[in-house]
């Protein structure tokens, strides 16, 4: 019998026109490890919510069809024992939490089910040991970093000791070695505890691997459903982009075997691709010397607490020019941001903009410079979309000469100009930020960490658009820890550690020489082929080299 | 951002007692405090607090407690003499004024009004103490016991507390980027902006705090009774405490009853030690109460105690 | 416990107007100078039976995390705004919040606004007088709500602005019956007017608050009450 059944699962949320879910045959055995992938929008938040019970409990609306949970219908299952049974993890650690401290939030769903104070102790003490957070025991969970918070959240789970664990997006709003280490822990509870997990991904770099079948949803139907190996090979044909970058070259060239790690792709690539048959490298073409945006001069700047987060930072960055800034977590990253932005004034050095003197006095604000901060709901309260972008023209004091419905066309926002911006998802309420100040026209953009919490198409979108302001002539600096955004779009990388930059240059001469901050592909082929970061080089250079394919033509 | 006054674990004595210990401790200061109007029981009590302060080396933490309550005491000096007319020694005779008749100051209104600034530094000051030593966890998960919703609901609302004050930051910050001014205008201009950040913020809270019930609801709140997980450790150190607390209330009560502790101001001042029982009293109240900071001084000081309590 | 429970509501409607009626006879033996001690008891009895009434209503995880925020709004609102010394939307939070969720809800969230923020601002004596003080400003409000449900701008700007004096009066009185004796008229009116200018301007700032920004806030919250409830629809075959 399985574990879950579902049939037939339909659901429309109590404001929706459209089903959220429609005619969802779907079975999941014990003990699997399930990867639950598609766009943003396309159901797979909602399936994860049906499967922990909290549709339609939770959320109320329409539901039709039946899930089954070990034979019996969900529907029908006391509240108390469903919790014991399935635990689920959300995507925003911040919004998840509860008590005041690490102890008192693992017991909180203990305290709930009306454990006995015997029983609690025993698995809050066993809980802390495995996932190691004995040491921060009493801290104030609200002064945890986001890994360690995500951590927590998952103990506070683990410790109703449920049989499924449901995971929705556990690691879009953590740095890459945070989310490393989640994942990884994830595998340690389903290989060694047999917990079933199904985890609902939309990036699938660090995921795909660990899956034994994945689920592809589209639409709120299932569109596809097989092993990772299967799923690729199907994706690739229809152009599908649920597909990690290495196992999407391969299926792409068609490769009889399709590897889902970095590993297995790696020795596919030595075995069968010949590398003396590598075309030469393209030299980086030098463009002229162009206007300069941004001066940055031996700039400081030191916390009130003492911490020196920026140490002699000097960069200059061009008109036109897009730059990704890349740095593991408290590296200085968002300061460097906010100091471009003249959020930050630095304590010695000067910053300059357009010939702006931003490290003396004067407040913050200036029409040319731009900044999208993490969370685009900081920049919406107006009721409707076009009065977002108006009352930025009017804060600056400039005229509407049709830049409103030029910057709503390129952003693709023009059926929402009369929408309340708070009833968009949240990539549309990006794209409304984003719009909102680039109505201003300005000469330097800076993005704090864009792609995160976004699928591969959307990211392919911000990209081509970000790509495009850079050719209009303007400069474009983005925080981020998706390398692989920054390799398909950046020209130029910059590598922050602990307050200085530890290197600067054309995206492959940073990335190509790093061992860490590189793409799937970088890694493929780090060490036997160089300048390869991007699917796209990766068919350019690679598939030349094929032998197999040489002695069919 | 703003947590210089919350609780920080310094490892000291004095926090590591059981939070009832620790909370009637402060509860009998709090009352002696206000029992008592007796000049030298009312510093006697302010020496003890400060000691305590002294022991988890709170100073910082006073001094700003200190700037703040000066214009308290500055207000209580002042209208005491001014307007009670009770005393009948006049040092002062003043203008006349229409509503409250003719100003006279008496040497009772002065020290009286001396006595109630002791008072009030020392009420404020063991605010103060107990800011230091109690967590604010441990006080609500003691309401948790009687009161768990409503203790839920104040341990989630300080848990938000630190990141709502970055949330606003962030707004301030990325709508100062969108030419949004908040020094510059006129008063309603200002005030309105003002709103606009709150309205921001009211909004994406409120979209938050039903992804916060979401979390609350998959864990099985709300499904039943719950049980209570937290449970502190009584240790003698707290049996200690707690005996001295109560010996410092009885002894009050006896000397209040009996006349030893009283000291009154009206119409005359009384004689500070009318006999030797007052100071006994004082005394004993004071050593009951200086429990703690004894065991405090022990515990870093000797091995052998720190071992046994 | 159960029935310690069942038993607190009439055991502390007993005790207040008994603390009262004896605080004549113990007033005496306290010599005529524990009134501080007496107020101090009569307003915690008072916020606890306020909790208790909190505690006995049917309240879902939706209920307890929107009055738990808008608590932390309010208490974040006490963080001083640079450009705006001296005026905070506290109580105006705390009135709206009553307003929209009724007298229960305005109580959490005005004395949790008080008892946070002074986590994080500092506790102090004045801690279970603003508890009490915002929780009444909450609950009155919603009382409000309930006896006239029609109040409108013109009502409620009035509610507000008088909430700023009655703020201050409340706060006012742990200075007088703590430090001041004995109780006149005379000293009474002294300390209500050292605090008259501060009370004005909150009365103002509460005032203009809720002229300028209460209907679009008040709509704010008035959607998201809707919300909170969870609409179960038939499925359609």
């Amino acid at each position: 019998m399985p574990l879950y059944q579902s049939e037939n699962l339909t659901y429309y949320y109590p404001e929706g026109e459209k089903p959220a879910l429609k005619g969802i045959n779907l079975s999941i055995e014990e003990g699997e490890f399930l990867l639950i992938t598609g766009g943003s929008g396309s159901g797979k938040s909602t399936l994860a919510r049906v499967l922990a019970g909290l549709i339609p409990d939770f959320y109320g609306g329409r539901f039709g069809g039946r899930v089954y949970f070990q034979g019996r219908d969900l529907g029908r299952m006391d509240r108390r024992k469903l919790a014991r049974e399935v635990g689920i993890v959300f995507q925003d650690p911040e919004k998840q939490l509860v008590m005041t401290s690490v102890e008192a939030e693992i017991a909180f769903g203990l305290e709930n089910l009306g454990l006995p104070r015997v029983e609690m102790s025993r698995r809050v003490a066993e809980v802390m040991g495995f996932l190691d957070l004995a040491e921060i025991r009493q801290e104030f969970t609200a002064h945890l970093s986001g890994g360690q918070k995500q951590k927590l959240a998952l103990a506070a789970v683990l410790a109703m000791q449920p049989r499924v664990l449901v995971l929705d997006e556990p690691t879009s709003q953590l740095d890459p070695v945070a989310a490393e280490e989640f994942l990884n822990l994830v595998k340690r509870l389903n290989e060694e505890m047999g917990l079933t997990i199904i985890l609902i991904e939309q990036r699938l770099e660090r995921c795909f691997h660990l899956a034994d079948r994945v689920v592809l949803m589209e639409d709120g139907q299932v569109r596809y459903e097989g092993t990772p190996e299967q799923l690729s090979r199907w994706a690739v044909q229809r152009d599908i982009p649920f597909v990690p970058p290495v196992a999407r070259f391969f299926a792409r060239i068609g490769f009889p075997s399709i590897p889902v790690t970095v590993k297995e792709g790696r020795q596919l690539l030595r075995s069968n691709f010949d590398r003396r048959e590598f075309p030469p490298l393209k030299p980086a073409v030098k463009a002229d010397p162009e206007e300069q945006v941004l001066a940055m001069i031996k700039v400081w700047f030191t916390y009130p607490d003492g911490k020196e987060a920026l140490q002699d930072i000097s960069i200059q960055i061009a008109a036109g020019e897009l730059v990704a800034l890349l740095g593991a977590n408290g590296a200085g990253k968002s300061t460097l941001l906010k100091t471009m932005a003249g959020l930050l004034k630095p304590g010695r050095g000067r910053v300059q903009v357009m010939g702006r003197d931003l490290s003396n006095g004067g407040r913050p604000g200036d029409s040319r410079i731009a900044y999208l901060s993490q969370n685009p709901n900081d920049y919406l309260f107006q009721d409707t979309v076009e009065e977002e972008l108006l009352s930025t023209l009017k804060n600056f004091g400039l005229p509407d000469d049709g830049i409103v419905d030029e910057i709503l066309e390129k952003l693709d926002l023009q059926r929402y100009r009369r929408a309340n911006p708070r009833d968009l998802s949240s990539g549309e309420r990006q794209r409304v930020a984003l719009a909102s100040i680039l109505v201003a026209r300005p000469r330097l953009l800076l993005l704090d960490e864009p792609t995160r919490g976004m699928d591969y198409p959307l990211k392919e979108k911000l990209g081509e658009m970000v790509t495009g302001l850079s050719r209009e002539g303007v400069s474009v600096v983005l925080v981020t820890h998706d390398v692989e955004f920054a390799a398909n779009f950046a020209s130029r990388v910059l590598l922050l550690f602990a307050g200085r930059i530890v290197a600067d240059g054309p995206k492959h001469q940073v990335l190509g020489q790093s061992v860490f901050y590189s793409t799937q592909i970088g890694k493929m082929c780090r060490g036997y082929v160089d300048g390869v970061l991007t699917l796209q080089e990766a068919l350019d250079r690679l598939v030349p080299a094929w032998t197999a394919r040489q002695v069919v033509r | 951002m703003f947590e210089g006054f919350f609780y920080q674990e310094k490892g000291v004595f004095l926090q590591s007692l059981h939070p009832l210990a620790a909370v009637f401790y402060l509860g009998g200061l709090l009352v002696l405090t206000l029992l008592f109007t007796n000049p030298l029981y009312l510093l006697g009590l302010l020496l003890v607090i400060l000691l305590c302060i002294a022991a988890v080396r709170g100073w910082e933490t006073w001094e700003t407690y200190f700037r703040l309550s000066l214009s308290m005491m500055i207000l209580v000096i002042i209208i005491n003499p001014l307007l009670v007319r009770t005393g009948e020694t006049v040092i002062w005779w003043g203008p006349r004024l229409p509503v409250f008749g003719r100003l006279t100051v008496s040497l009772e209104a002065v020290c009286y009004g001396a006595a109630m600034s002791v008072r009030l530094l020392a009420v404020i000051s063991i605010f103060c103490l107990y800011n230091l030593t109690v967590h604010p966890d441990k006080v609500l998960s003691l309401l948790a016991r009687f009161a768990s919703r409503s203790a839920l609901v104040l341990s989630l609302a300080t848990r938000m507390f630190p990141a709502m004050l970055r949330q606003m930051e962030n707004i301030r910050e990325v709508q100062a980027m969108r030419g949004v001014d908040f020094q510059a205008g006129t008063l309603k201009e200002r005030l309105s902006r003002y709103a606009a950040l709150m309205n921001i913020l009211l909004l994406s809270s409120l979209e938050d705090s039903l992804e916060i019930a979401e979390a609350m609801q998959a864990r099985a709140f709300g499904s039943g009774k719950r049980s209570c997980y937290r449970q502190d450790t009584w240790r003698p150190r707290d049996s200690l405490c707690l005996g001295g607390s109560l010996l410092a209330l009885a002894v009050a009560v006896y000397g209040q009853a009996k006349g030893f502790s009283t000291f009154s101001f009206y119409p005359q001042l009384g004689y500070l030690i009318p006999g030797p029982m007052t100071v006994v009293v004082l005394i004993i109240i004071l050593l009951a109460l200086s429990v703690p900071v004894v065991l405090s001084w022990g515990w870093q000081r000797c091995p052998y105690i720190k071992a046994k309590i | 416990m159960a029935f310690w429970r069942k038993m607190l509501l009439p055991l502390a409607l007993v005790f207040i107007p008994g603390l009262l009626l004896a605080s004549i006879k113990i007033n005496a033996f306290l010599l005529g100078q524990g009134w501080g001690l007496l107020a101090l008891l009569i307003i915690i009895i008072a916020l606890v039976l306020m909790y208790w009434g909190f505690e006995q209503g049917r309240v879902s995880s939706r209920e307890v995390a929107v009055i738990a925020m808008l608590g932390t709004i309010a208490a974040a609102g006490r963080v001083p705004f640079a450009s705006l010394p001296g005026i905070q939307p506290t109580t105006f939070i705390v009135i709206i919040s009553g307003f929209v969720f009724g007298p229960r809800a305005g109580f959490m969230v005005g004395s949790t606004a008080g008892l946070v923020s002074n986590f994080f601002l500092g506790q102090g004596p004045w801690t279970p007088w603003q508890m009490f003080a915002w929780g009444l400003a909450g609950t009155s409000a919603g009382v409000l709500k309930t006896g006239c449900p029609r109040a409108g701008k013109k009502v409620m700007t009035v509610f507000s602005f008088l909430w700023g004096y009655l703020f201050g009066w409340i706060m006012n009185l742990w200075t007088w019956t703590g430090f001041i004796h004995p109780l006149t008229w005379e000293s009474f009116v002294a300390t209500y007017a050292a605090s008259f200018w501060f009370d004005t301007l909150h009365a103002l700032g509460n005032a203009a608050f809720y002229l300028f920004f209460g209907s679009s806030f008040i709509k704010i919250l008035q959607r998201f009450r809707r919300r909170l409830e969870v609409r179960l629809l038939p499925a359609d075959s």
